[in-house]
């Protein structure tokens, strides 16, 4: 009887033992052992994301210089050494421009109750995963973040909270595959309704929008609220294809998201929001 | 353990800033299959299960999603090993080069197991295609840093 190669034997049980986590994880009974890891990795995550941060503002820096001694040689020495000294003011002021602006957004909606969170760990879009987003975020049910809540900036939504440990959420992004979120064209002479979904990546799309529905290059799209998941009324994003065809029944719209996924350092979270129930995305 | 932990956060968070046409680098399939084939596969399968748990805890994903799409990758590095191109970094660049599109794919048949809309060829030629360059990229800076810790660990052993 031929033997079975001990590596294989290995995958074969490697595997089995995933499948079981994934059956049990996505059906929410690991929770409390996925929030305790969560709590116990987020120092390390919150660490290894400022110096991302650092490094980045030192590419930028450097595309800076590389422009400045194109033209001005002889200060060359002088701009080298400023620009290390306003790395760091830099990064100060790019973040109270963030909060302030944040700050303006939440005190010209007063009808919601907001509660500030930092991205720690910018898993969103591409990364770790370039299939899956999510981001996390410094904010768990200590500070009275629930699963489900929405989740925004100051240009727009950005998702909402998908798993909640202690001391740290992970928040599912209108990107991402899985994410489906009600939405309606903010135009008075359309209100065309559809569903805003996520693509892997590439831009979201707005589906089952009626065919007789009017919608335009450039038309800004919201938050509908249909569904009792989202505050009616948020941007989402803008127009940028529309693509039509006679034997379809909807019409499907392109959509260019107003939040920058690649730039997020900074969310809010709105607490006085009941949402529906969140269905399992795994 | 060490490298493997240091390369999880590196993932979630460092390389989760640089972005190549849409995709950023897969650090730790470069490093599962690169260890897979200076070591053994048995050791790049425990490696792919306990980096690709970390990877979904990071994310939020189901634990066991990165795993199951990681650990067939291993399997290409038993294909290298008795290869006589073992010392060039050609090699691993072309098993990476593999395992990437690999990893693609049972992502997105993960992802439409559990009901998402996947665009096939879309997502091949907009994720994939620029994954797979990164990820080769990256294959000529992690591969000799692996190659010297393997030396300094201990010698690979001879799996049957």
């Amino acid at each position: 009887m031929k033997r079975i190669p001990s590596r294989t034997s290995l995958f074969f049980l490697l595997a089995a033992i995933s499948l079981a986590l994934l059956i049990l994880s996505s059906s929410g009974r690991l929770a409390p052992v996925e929030g305790n890891l969560a709590r116990l990795s987020q120092p390390f995550l919150t660490v290894s994301n400022d110096a991302g941060r650092q490094i980045t503002n030192i590419v930028s820096s450097a595309r800076e210089l590389a422009g400045l001694r194109s033209t001005n040689k002889q200060l060359q020495t002088q701009v080298d050494t400023l620009t290390i000294d306003n790395l760091g003011l830099k990064e100060v002021e790019a973040e109270n421009a963030r909060l302030r602006e944040l700050l303006r957004f939440a005190q010209i909606n007063p009808l919601s109750d907001y509660r500030g969170g930092q991205v720690i760990a910018r898993v969103i879009s591409r990364g770790p995963s370039n299939y899956l987003s999510s981001l996390t975020i410094d904010l768990g049910s200590e500070h009275g973040i629930k699963a489900g809540m929405p989740v925004v900036t100051e240009r727009g939504l950005v998702g909402r909270v998908y798993k909640v440990g202690p001391t740290s959420s992970i928040i599912l992004p209108l990107t991402d595959p899985s994410s489906g979120v009600p939405a309606m064209v903010k135009r008075s002479s359309s209100r065309a309704v559809g569903v805003v979904n996520g693509n892997v990546g590439t831009r979201p799309v707005m589906e089952f929008i009626a065919q007789d529905a009017d919608v335009s290059l450039g038309d800004e799209i919201i938050t509908s609220g249909l569904g009792g998941n989202f505050p009616k009324g948020i941007t989402i994003g803008q127009v940028l294809e529309v693509n039509k065809q006679d034997f379809d029944m909807y019409q499907e719209a392109v959509i260019r998201p107003t939040v920058n996924f690649n730039q997020l350092e900074f969310v809010l979270v709105i607490t006085n929001f009941q949402p529906g129930e969140l269905e399992s995305v795994g | 353990m060490l490298i493997l932990a240091v390369t999880v956060v590196i993932q979630g968070t460092l390389l989760a800033r640089f972005h190549f046409y849409g995709a950023s680098p897969n650090l730790l399939l470069v490093v599962v299959v690169c260890w897979s084939l200076l070591h053994t596969v048995s050791e790049g399968l425990v490696w792919a299960f306990a980096g690709g748990l970390g990877v979904d805890l990071i994310a939020g994903l189901p634990l066991g999603t990165t795993p199951l799409a990681l650990m067939p990758t291993c399997f290409l590095a038993g294909l290298g090993r008795s290869s006589i191109f073992t010392s060039s970094v050609l090699l691993p660049a072309f098993l990476v080069a593999l395992a990437t599109l690999i990893f693609g794919w049972i992502n997105l048949i993960l992802l439409s197991l559990r009901g998402a809309p996947v665009d096939w060829a879309g997502s091949a030629l907009r994720v994939m295609l620029p994954e797979l360059a990164l990820n080769v990229l990256l294959v000529w800076v992690i591969y000799p840093i692996l190659r010297w810790l393997a030396a300094h660990i201990g010698a690979a052993r001879m799996e049957l």
